[in-house]
């Protein structure tokens, strides 16, 4: 991007950009280095298609299958698909000071900045803005409903073709190839476009990847972009607590077939966290890898072009750098900033997705067939997204598991009442209250059965520099580690510690307001995202086995009780 | 810890509402002391476990549901899983923890039923149906803990063999099944009906300080990583079997390579150099480094 730039005017365009799972060069400091490996028996292009019914094909490989979307049915429970209403995300962290906000807010500018060839763009990239990617449902989020990737393509007069992977409608994408053509570990990200043909890009001939081959020859896998809500609280949360966690309920884990690790950091043996296999050990490096990966932007981290030709280097590099001359923010402080830090800092201030506010209320009855009943009804999981304890920092006023950011909850009754639109086979949804009974049973079976072995509910944060946010308790449903997934969804590529077949335990606040699951985004369907948590070599086969025994009803209330997330 | 195991054990689970079909598998004598947990194998329709000496021949109208994991870092296996070919009743789970690399630091097979108990009993929703309880499977003690919890009832059966808690996992949403289910753990039959050599006794710690000739792994790869390893050391102190629980195939080949050159301290029973088997962790150094 502009070296040292007087202005940032090709800010503030409004749109896309993206930071999808990211790839870390192996020489890098903190980065963990990706590499496909013959462990994994690649899903590869299968992936595209995939969406299986894993529960009838027990002794089968898992994958296959085909792919679901929002409001279908499958396997008994029907998927209202994506809640309505407010967001509930994409704001700052509740308790920060007016400085903080100001810096939030610049920050968040720069997140939505569009770039051009002479910002820094390619020369191979997936899309020309961060928040391009990352927008449901709002800024900072997943994929949104509309791919943005078709249009850039061609945009400025470039003559990309549109790999088969990349559809209007479905997710937004990166690429990797699994193997070398040498048949070596592969595992990196390849660009889905070149700015061949772009106005801004004279001279520059190069030619995107033969992804039509990769595809024939299932030797590419794909990743959507990860929401960053609420990183910043997650980055906060101290290694011990995580480990503390991973052992707390190691005899739960270990009679339904649960083992897990985290993804060790190589350089300083702490605990990574960020990306689909925790890859990433910290925020800004997750940022300054996808500027580089993803857009093609040289920067502090990323410091060399990945494409070497000649006639398709159009700046000096790095292309973003700290800036020695204030840019045209309204922080001042985030005027001095790299992009890379503001696009870490916009992360680290942003506050955790909002869950239904009718999934904290405490409901008269709940729905069920298993003679389960009012046991349910005090249930208070699946509050708010981030509470706090007793605040250490000075300026922050002490406050008692206070929930913060309650006040932008949605109804938990627009999650049954698009359920009820949609499904001919799902219990009806009568009333909130009953709602609030299914959501709330919800999450008493989603425990039950095992789903929070791996999905840990709640933790809290350690002291922190930001106002406010010391001992926050937060509740992004993941365990932080990594996990066999089985054949179904393994697809190949190493990275760090996590192996071909591992994933980070997806984290599930604000799945209920997310079009696209799994790394890959091969369905829109949460129950058919269920179903793919079976295949063979999977940790989570038997916690799948116990919700394929659940009778109907309970089925459906975890379905609810996600989508109120 | 310190155990002596000698198995004449095996498994065979059957019970009300499933049906053997043919015979219990034939006897086998050889191999099984070098054999590692994971290799268990289903063979003309039964499940056999050389390493456990555990085998039954699965009922008609059960099947092998989907493989589980690889070994974990912390040495948890899972065995096997078994499901019915109709309607999704139940399943069996069969999983080990080896005792050494225990991440509880729990010594035996009782306190880590005890654990179990307290952590499930604080699982919303769930029931203690039967309080943990010693249960006796193929001659070997254990216990017994039942739980249920949203229509799903469970129990869990736990033996120690070979410095490893192997647990029988069953869960149903039939009470009746779950009772045919438990009572079939009372058919276990063994692999070898007779040992021509005894299992070695197993040691923790053995190797932290009766090695009394020494050869490092050589580094390799990229990175440094903690490798779990069994080892059997034969009677007159040289290394018997290396089995690397989890690692790379260049990180086992590194650690194998230096472990076979090993001369312990023999271990003696009653004044009789006898086999014995360890675990212990190797840090290995990336080549980089």
């Amino acid at each position: 991007m502009k070296t040292i730039t007087l202005t940032r005017a090709h800010r503030l365009a409004g749109v896309a950009a993206m930071m999808l799972g990211s790839v870390a060069w192996s020489g890098a400091a903190f980065a963990q280095g990706a590499s496909s490996t013959n462990a994994a028996t690649a899903n590869a292009a299968s992936a595209n298609a995939a969406g299986a019914q894993a529960n009838n094909s027990r002794r089968g490989g898992g994958g296959g299958g085909s792919s679901g979307g929002g409001g279908s049915s499958s396997g008994g429970a029907t998927d209202p698909g994506v809640r309505g209403g407010d967001p509930g995300a994409g704001g700052s962290l509740q308790g920060l000071n007016d400085t903080e906000l100001s810096f939030f807010a610049g920050a968040k500018d720069v997140f939505q900045e569009v770039d051009a060839v002479p910002n820094g763009l390619g020369p191979r990239f997936n899309l020309d803005s961060c928040s391009g990617c990352h927008s449901q449902p709002a800024i900072g989020g997943s994929s949104p409903p509309t791919n943005p990737q078709v249009a850039i393509a061609t945009a400025a007069g470039a003559t990309n073709t549109v790999p088969s992977f990349i559809t209007a409608n479905g997710p937004v994408r990166e690429a990797r190839f699994v193997r070398n053509p040498d048949g070596s570990p592969d595992g990196s990200v390849h660009g889905l476009f070149v700015i061949t043909g772009r106005s801004d890009a004279p001279g520059c001939n190069i030619k995107q990847p033969n992804f039509a081959a990769a595809v024939a020859s299932n030797n590419v896998i794909f990743r959507i972009p990860t929401p960053l809500f609420g990183l910043g609280l997650v980055e906060n949360v101290p290694d011990s607590a995580l480990q503390a966690s991973l052992a707390a309920n190691a005899q739960q884990k270990r009679s339904l077939g649960i083992s897990g690790h985290f993804n060790i950091n190589g350089n300083d043996t702490t605990i990574a966290r960020f990306g689909w296999k925790a890859q990433n050990k910290s925020l800004l490096l997750f940022a300054g890898e996808a500027y580089n990966v993803e857009m093609g932007i040289t920067n502090d981290l990323f410091q060399t072009e990945r494409e070497g030709d000649a006639n398709c280097q159009f700046n000096a590099t790095p292309e973003s750098v700290v800036p020695l001359q204030a840019a045209d923010l309204a922080s001042p402080s985030a005027s001095f900033q790299s992009d890379i830090e503001l696009f870490s800092a916009f992360m680290r201030l942003t506050a955790p997705p909002t869950p239904a506010s009718g999934a904290a209320a405490p409901v008269a009855q709940a729905a069920s067939t298993t003679g389960q009943t009012a046991a349910a009804a005090t249930q208070t999981t699946g509050t708010a997204g981030q509470t706090t304890g007793t605040a250490s920092s000075a300026s922050t006023p002490a406050s008692t598991a206070s929930t913060m950011v309650a006040s932008a909850a949605a109804d938990v009754s627009s999650v049954m009442t698009a359920a009820a639109g949609s499904s001919t086979a799902a219990q009806p949804a009568s009333s909130s209250t009953t709602s609030g009974a299914s959501v709330t049973r919800g999450s008493q079976v989603f425990t039950n059965i095992g789903c929070q072995a791996c999905h840990t509910q709640t933790f809290t944060t350690t002291k922190s520099q930001l106002t406010g946010q010391s001992n926050v308790t937060i509740q992004p449903f993941s365990d932080f580690a990594v996990h066999d997934m089985g054949s179904g969804l393994a697809d190949g590529v190493s990275q760090g510690t996590a192996n071909g077949n591992e994933f980070r335990t997806a984290p599930l606040w604000g799945v209920g307001q997310r079009i696209f699951f799994l790394h890959d985004g091969r369905t829109k369907d949460l129950n058919v995202a269920i179903q793919q948590h079976a295949s063979r070599g999977s940790e989570a086969n038997t916690v799948i086995n116990n919700y394929n025994m659940l009778p109907q009803t309970d089925r459906q209330s975890i379905i609810n009780f996600l989508r109120s997330l | 810890m310190r155990i002596s195991l000698y198995l004449g054990i095996a498994a065979c689970l059957a019970g009300m509402g499933v049906v053997l079909h043919g015979a219990i598998l034939s006897s086998r004598d050889a191999g099984f002391i070098q054999s590692n947990p994971e290799a268990a194998s289903i063979t003309d329709g039964g499940f056999v476990s050389d390493y456990f000496n555990l085998s039954y021949r699965l009922p008609d109208e059960w099947a092998e549901g989907l493989l589980g994991p690889p070994p974990s870092q912390s040495g948890y296996y899972v065995l096997g899983t078994w499901a019915p070919k109709g309607d999704f009743a139940g399943t069996i789970m069969v999983a080990a923890q080896d005792m050494f690399f225990e991440p509880d630091s729990s010594d035996d097979v009782k306190d880590i039923v005890a654990l179990f108990r307290q952590v499930m009993s604080t699982v919303d929703g769930m029931t203690i149906d039967r309080e943990p309880s010693q249960v006796s499977i193929a001659g070997h003690p254990g216990y017994r803990v039942d739980f249920s919890g949203v229509g799903l009832f469970r129990s869990m059966f736990a033996i120690e063999i070979r410095c490893h808690v192997v647990t029988f996992n069953l869960t149903t949403h039939d009470t009746e099944l779950l009772a045919s289910l438990a009572g079939s753990l009372d058919s276990l039959v063994p692999v070898r009906k007779e040992s021509p050599d005894p299992v070695p006794e197993c040691v923790k710690d053995y190797a932290s300080e009766n090695v009394v000739h020494r050869v490092e792994p050589q580094a390799v790869g990229t990175r440094s990583v903690s490798v779990p390893v069994r080892l059997i050391v034969a009677a007159d102190g040289s290394v018997k079997h290396v089995h690397v629980i989890r690692a790379s195939a260049v990180q086992a080949r590194s650690i194998e390579d230096a472990v076979r050159q090993w001369k312990f301290k023999p271990y003696a029973r009653q004044g009789h150099p006898v086999e014995v088997e360890t675990g212990m962790v190797f840090n290995l150094k990336p080549a980089s480094m």
